[in-house]
């Protein structure tokens, strides 16, 4: 990125300052794994990001500090999830780090590792239990197992453990020693977590102590007591969750809005073991923001919606691309909030209500996004780049967004002149001659037609009677021929393709002839019997024709298929001869 | 400061020897029990696939399943939707069959192998696989797309049935839009028009329905209501193409073209090839009287749709006003060729006959027409005249009778009829030739007599520019016989253009915008 066209960017979008931009950061991670938070108590933001590394090593949580990477510290599987929250009434306030990653939460207080909680196991299927039990006591053998285990699979509502999908998935050789290897050890069935929140406990204070609520695959909400890390509250769903909202206070009254795989919106409210509210999206949630009472859902079909609490749809708006991510811009201190919204054409829009306030052009398409208190600095917008890039923004003090509508108005294409085609003046004289002629000019193309008509039928019924045709419409001998002409010259190779195309009789005494100018054209052998033909059949019959002439001229050669006994032919082609380009070069 | 390093320090120690590291290490190390979990990045396949990255979903997917050699049914399923959007649907019904063999019990899957079932055009197939996976679990998602199948299977009593049964169980866009395609497929418009008041109320800002819904009130001559809903369209969306085109057309026809040509514009820019839209805009300069420029623009529509025969129609028709016989003939000679079925076509190709001095023609085309036309009078009245200007009085009596007996005819039908001045006196002075007296058909003796008549001289006949009748044209011309008396008072004594074209699916109504044309041509020596 020149610096000229970062002045470009700078001026189309003035409320913004660019802080920092790092375009080698080499950060793979999403809105759901940055956070910000005042990790040393000493008043200055630092910015958490969980990468991803490879996407299968080289996991990182990484601290940033202004504009360089404080610390590292390696995680051992991917980061699902990241938030910064307070467990304690210690001073100073200083935040927590839970990390989630597979089916454990990583916390870390002064970024040590500080305790690591693992989900409850699942419920095993019994049945399952029990053929693995014979199995430990060699009652059963692999095959059986096997037939057993589908048969469990087939009807069980607990599905099977992953060492049962993976038994089911051996080949026969393979079983023994898996089962030996296996049938010692007791069967768990683990789950991974998919989302994870905060939830104030019991005071909404900004610095409160706040409960982690983690959504599961198994389709579980689970909320955890801070301190003992013991699970105070699990809510089932109907299906995965992918995103999460969480407000409220866990001993009050608290809501969860969580995003589905299977495109459903549902709300929790304390107090429910089941969703009180379902909105179904026409697609895929691909982000879900909360601002003040309302829900902005962004969704796979370039649209962002809004819906009250109650999940009742108040708007849409369609949108240029479609999204990436989406984060919340809450600037407490001007009490201004909007919905941010990173669209696949790198650029990033700023949405207050329905309303269209601001849009942010970047230089790659934007994978995560956060806005806060960075340093020392409240309006903050830190992003990361889908080439791994960190930018990071400054709202300017003086930045208004304005409150009105900025979308409507005509279109700009509007006043976009019409490409209408431009006639000549030879067209304009032509009309103005069939203006005066008009009679005249019907008459002659009426009386040409007629001709045309004459001289195209007069030319088809010779070629039938005269069986020039290369497809032979009599009914004795249906055939059909075409012909190939190989080679660059003088010598050609002509391929004959000749088909009989009767349902059943053979034809039999066919010859082929040939007629050609022997000034041009000298064949090898320009007569030969056809074998008899197979209807059906393809029959390619080769010859060879060498060009005589220097002088870059070419023929036609005339074929004549023959019935031995007739004087007319049964069919015949006309072969345009290309030129002979051999002859021509030497 | 100083603490702080300390505690950097302190952490990238520690984080070397997390306590967890060694247990969690998975399989490969020295215990071997720790299977990998199936799902373990299912979050990362799902945020990538609504992400559409779908290359790094691939990947990761490839990794995972050769990980759990084939047995994360999650990562299956997302590879199939992915597969599904590049258009490989058998192998996406393949994968989605898998998942349905890992995990028999979810309704997800069925619901997928379904669609692909759907896709694939197996209706029967897919209606089965959806009724199996409603066994496991009712929603409104597995309503909708039964009722779909059931309408592609042209069994309406159950795909309506259905469809009502999503909209009970949850309201969608897409399920009041396919309940409206399904009524008009029945050939019900008022059901439809229902359905999609019903959705326009749900979600009054959604561009289709309510674009939808503005053409079938134009369909049923409701001009009112229908330009509301388009305006309304226009305004939640004002580059809606369809929604211009059809608003477009309204406006030609109260003949604000100027207003039309704007919102042309709009849609020029989006859909730049579009020739219903370069038709609506030659027949727009047309209105204007610039004919070079209708011509160019009708060249051009034609271009782009040869086989339209709407367009060879205009084309016809300007090439008439612009006096150009010889090139008129061979537009509306494509057109009839392509539109055998219509009596206006081969009046106009009957005008342009007697223009080019080919009577013996001429008076075959006007056969043709009075065949094939039966309501129109002014056909029988173009016949006429042709017929008293080659002296054959009798025959021009004959049809000068057939045509007082359609204006009747017209008459009883509807008491407020209101018929082009230029026709009448025409009519009249027809009257006058043939001596047939003091004709009494007209006994509302139009309100402005402005006298139109052009030129009684010698070869121009007399085209003059009409308003596009189209859109009521095109209720008309629908609803036939009955519903013909509002188009008589259309088909003045110009010839009429082709309606332009709306923006539909053809499946709603382009078909149906047959305007009416009439002609008067000279009455020559009079």
């Amino acid at each position: 990125m020149s610096g000229s066209e970062n002045k470009d960017i700078n001026e189309v979008n003035s409320k913004w300052l660019d802080a920092h931009y790092d375009p080698v950061a080499n950060l793979y991670t999403f809105s759901s794994c940055v956070a910000l938070a005042d990790l040393n108590g000493d008043g200055e933001s630092k910015l958490v990001v969980g990468d991803l590394g490879s996407g299968a090593s080289n996991m990182k949580l990484k601290v940033f500090k202004g504009t360089s990477l404080m610390t590292e510290n390696t995680l051992l599987d991917l980061p699902t999830g990241l938030v910064a929250f307070h467990m304690d009434q210690n001073e100073p306030r200083t935040p927590a780090i839970a990390v989630a990653s597979g089916p454990f939460i990583y916390v870390y207080k002064n970024l040590r590792p500080y305790f690591k909680f693992t989900l409850p196991p699942l419920e095993v299927n019994e049945l399952e239990q029990e053929v693995w039990s014979q199995a430990r006591e060699d009652k059963i053998d692999p095959m059986s197992l096997k037939e057993m285990l589908e048969g469990i699979r087939n009807k069980a509502q607990v599905p099977l453990s992953v060492r049962s999908l993976k038994f089911l998935m051996l080949e026969h050789q393979d079983m023994e020693s898996f089962v030996n290897m296996h049938k010692q050890q007791p069967i768990r069935r683990q789950t991974v977590i998919t989302c994870i929140g905060t939830l104030k406990k019991n005071m909404a204070d900004e610095d409160a102590v706040s409960c982690l609520v983690i959504g599961t695959e198994n389709m579980e909400i689970y909320v955890l007591d801070p301190e003992a890390f013991t699970i105070l509250s699990k809510i089932s769903l109907p299906s995965t969750p992918a995103f999460m909202d969480v407000t409220g206070q866990f001993d009050v009254e608290f809501r969860i809005t969580v995003a589905c795989r299977n495109g459903n919106i549902y709300i929790l409210r304390r107090d429910s073991k089941k969703p009180k509210y379902c909105i179904e999206l026409s697609s895929h949630a691909v982000g879900l923001v909360r601002v003040n009472k309302n829900i902005v859902v962004g969704c796979t079909q370039e649209t962002l919606h809004g819906c009250t609490q109650k999940g009742k749809k108040l708007w849409t708006t369609y949108l240029p691309a479609s999204i990436v991510t989406m984060g919340l811009m809450d600037h407490k201190s001007r009490g201004f909030q909007a919905v941010l919204v990173g669209l696949a054409n790198s650029e990033v829009h700023m949405y207050r209500d329905k309303n269209l306030v601001n849009i942010i052009k970047t230089q790659d398409v934007i994978t995560s996004i956060c806005f806060g208190k960075y340093g020392r600095e409240d309006g903050s917008l830190i992003m990361t780049t889908k080439g791994g890039g960190l930018i990071i923004k400054i709202l300017k003090r003086t930045a208004v967004f304005d409150e009105k509508d900025t979308t409507p108005g005509p279109p700009v294409a509007q006043s976009v002149k019409l490409n209408v085609p431009k006639k000549t003046k030879l067209y304009v004289d032509q009309t103005m001659r069939e203006r005066e002629n008009a009679v005249a000019m019907h008459r002659a193309f009426q009386m040409d037609l007629y001709r045309l008509r004459l001289t195209a039928a007069r030319a088809y019924v010779k070629a039938l009677e005269s069986n020039l045709t290369p497809m032979s419409s009599s009914a004795s001998e249906p055939l059909k021929m075409n012909a190939v002409v190989q080679g660059l010259g003088p010598s050609f190779k002509l391929t004959l393709n000749i088909q009989n195309t009767s349902v059943c009789r053979p034809s039999m005494n066919l010859a082929i002839s040939f007629w050609y100018d022997e000034k041009l054209y000298s064949l090898k052998t320009s007569f030969f019997k056809i074998p008899l033909l197979v209807p059906g059949l393809n029959y390619p019959i080769d010859t060879f024709v060498e060009c005589l002439s220097d002088k870059g001229i070419s023929d036609v050669i005339k074929v004549f298929v023959l019935q031995i006994g007739r004087s007319n032919p049964l069919l015949t082609a006309h072969i345009n001869m290309p030129v002979s380009e051999g002859m021509a070069l030497c | 400061m100083a603490e702080e390093e300390e505690a950097v320090a302190a952490a990238r120690e520690t984080s070397l020897q997390l306590p967890v590291s060694t247990d969690y290490k998975r399989p490969r190390s020295k215990k071997v029990q720790e299977l990998p979990i199936l799902e373990r990045r299912n979050w990362l396949i799902h945020l990538h696939y609504i992400q559409k990255d779908y290359e790094t979903c691939k990947a990761i997917i490839k990794e995972q399943l050769q990980e759990a050699q084939g047995t994360c049914e999650y990562a299956v399923y997302v590879q199939a939707l992915i597969f599904r959007l590049e258009g490989k649907i058998q192998e996406s019904l393949e994968l989605f069959q898998t998942c349905a063999i890992l995990n028999p019990q979810s309704s997800d899957n069925l619901k997928q192998v379904a669609r692909s079932l759907f896709l694939l055009g197996k209706h029967k197939a897919a209606i089965e696989v959806y009724n199996d996976a409603a066994k496991l679990n009712q929603d409104w998602e597995i309503c909708h797309n039964l009722g779909v199948c059931y309408m592609y299977l042209k069994d309406f009593k159950n795909a309506s049935e259905q469809l009502n049964y999503a909209l009970q169980l949850n309201k969608h866009d897409i399920t009041f839009i396919m309940l409206g395609k399904m009524h008009m497929l029945e050939g019900d418009t008022d059901k439809a028009i229902e359905v999609y008041k019903k959705a326009v109320e749900f979600s009054p800002e959604n561009t289709e329905l309510l674009t939808t819904l503005g053409l079938l009130y134009l369909k049923l001559g409701i001009y009112q209501k229908a330009f509301e809903h388009l305006g309304n369209a226009l305004t939640y969306d004002p580059s809606n193409y369809k929604a211009i085109l059809a608003a477009g057309s309204m406006m030609q026809t109260h003949g604000d073209f100027d207003v039309a040509m704007t919102k042309y514009r709009v849609a020029a820019y989006s859909v730049p090839e579009s020739p219903p839209l370069w038709n609506n805009i030659g027949m727009c300069f047309f209105g204007k009287k610039k004919y070079v420029a209708a011509i160019s623009c009708l060249k051009r529509a034609n271009y782009l749709a040869p086989f339209d025969w709407k367009i060879l129609y205009n084309l016809g028709l300007v090439h008439l006003t612009m006096q150009q016989y010889a090139s008129a003939f061979h537009f509306l000679s494509a057109a009839i060729n392509l539109q055998p079925k219509m009596g206006e076509l081969y009046v106009l190709l009957a005008v342009a006959l007697t223009n080019l001095e080919d009577i013996e023609n001429a008076k075959r085309s006007y056969e043709q027409a009075v065949s094939l036309e039966l309501f129109n009078p002014l056909v029988n009245l173009n016949y006429a005249i042709l017929l008293y200007n080659q002296g054959d009085k009798k025959g021009a009596l004959q049809q000068y009778q057939e045509m007082e007996r359609r204006v009747n005819k017209i008459k009883e039908s509807s008491n407020n009829t209101e018929f082009d001045p230029e026709m009448i006196e025409m009519a009249q002075k027809m009257g006058a030739a043939l001596q047939v007296g003091e004709n009494l058909v007209w006994t509302k003796p139009a309100k402005d007599m402005k006298s139109k008549q052009r030129n009684t001289s010698s070869s121009k006949p007399l085209t003059l520019q009409q308003p596009l009748g189209s859109n009521q044209a095109l209720g008309q011309a629908m609803s036939s016989a009955a519903g013909y008396s509002k188009s008589i008072q259309l088909s003045t004594g110009g010839s009429r253009q082709k309606p332009p074209s709306l923006p539909l699916e053809p499946d709603v109504c382009t078909d149906a915008n047959t305007g009416e044309s009439s002609f008067t041509p000279e009455v020559k020596d009079k």
